[in-house]
């Protein structure tokens, strides 16, 4: 206990005393935005845009899908006309793409592009 | 009255659809735990083929049949993922090594 709180002391970063000089709240927050999680391991979580379009290029490259028919709002059974077997099969792909986990009750639900994107982007694994 | 109870027996054992999709979906999930690529990727195009060619089966009898040899390959193929895993090669297989692009 002691020598972790010796290494503590040691290691701990000193606080920076803000100097107020007249700055609004919101101006000093965004100079100091960068600092405050800069040590933080969330930073790095993947853009929404970046999902999209690996999503997209996911469904795109099975064979069976018409790429020109892709788009972020289509629905694998009733657009594509894929069948749940393919579902299995595209969400599998997905799983690979991102190297997820995705359970079964979660995995039977995603059926359109628009619930595969909103699921991978708000997995907090998702690579 | 034999058939019947056989009917019956059918009837109760025959899987719902979800069943059958969970199935699918443990095949492939096993299938991608094994080590060696050629495996891999039989095991994937196997399971596929298998479930598309007995996609229209209609009668119970022949539905439980294809789900219960379905369910006895999982079985081999989850064994097999580990004694292929016990003895798996350091090298890898050439489809599995990612090239850049060459500029001749």
């Amino acid at each position: 206990m002691a020598l972790r709180a010796a290494l503590l002391r040691h290691v701990r970063v000193p606080v920076r005393a803000l100097n107020l000089t007249g700055r609004t709240s919101e101006q000093l927050l965004s100079g100091f935005g960068s600092l405050f999680r800069s040590m933080s391991s969330h930073g790095d979580h993947i853009t929404r845009e970046e999902v999209i379009e690996r999503v997209l290029s996911v469904v795109k490259s099975f064979p069976k899908v018409d790429p020109s028919q892709v788009s972020p709002e289509v629905h694998f059974q009733n657009d594509l006309g894929l069948d749940s077997l393919d579902n299995v099969e595209i969400v599998m792909a997905l799983e690979e793409e991102f190297k997820l986990q995705i359970p079964d009750l979660e995995a039977d639900r995603i059926d359109s592009c628009n619930l595969a994107i909103e699921y991978i982007y708000n997995h907090p694994m998702a690579g | 009255m034999a058939s019947s109870a056989a009917a019956a027996a059918a009837a109760a054992s025959a899987p719902t659809r979800t069943e059958v999709l969970a199935l699918f979906r443990s095949l492939l999930r096993t299938a991608r735990r094994f080590s060696d690529y050629n495996i891999r990727e039989y095991a994937k195009r196997r399971t596929i083929d298998a479930f598309r060619h007995n996609q229209n089966l209609s009668d119970l009898s022949s539905v439980s049949t294809a789900y219960c040899d379905g369910m006895s390959q999982l079985k081999i193929a989850q064994r097999q993922a580990l004694v292929y895993q016990l003895y798996a090669p350091n090298i890898k297989n050439v489809m599995e090594i990612k090239t850049a692009p060459r500029n001749h």
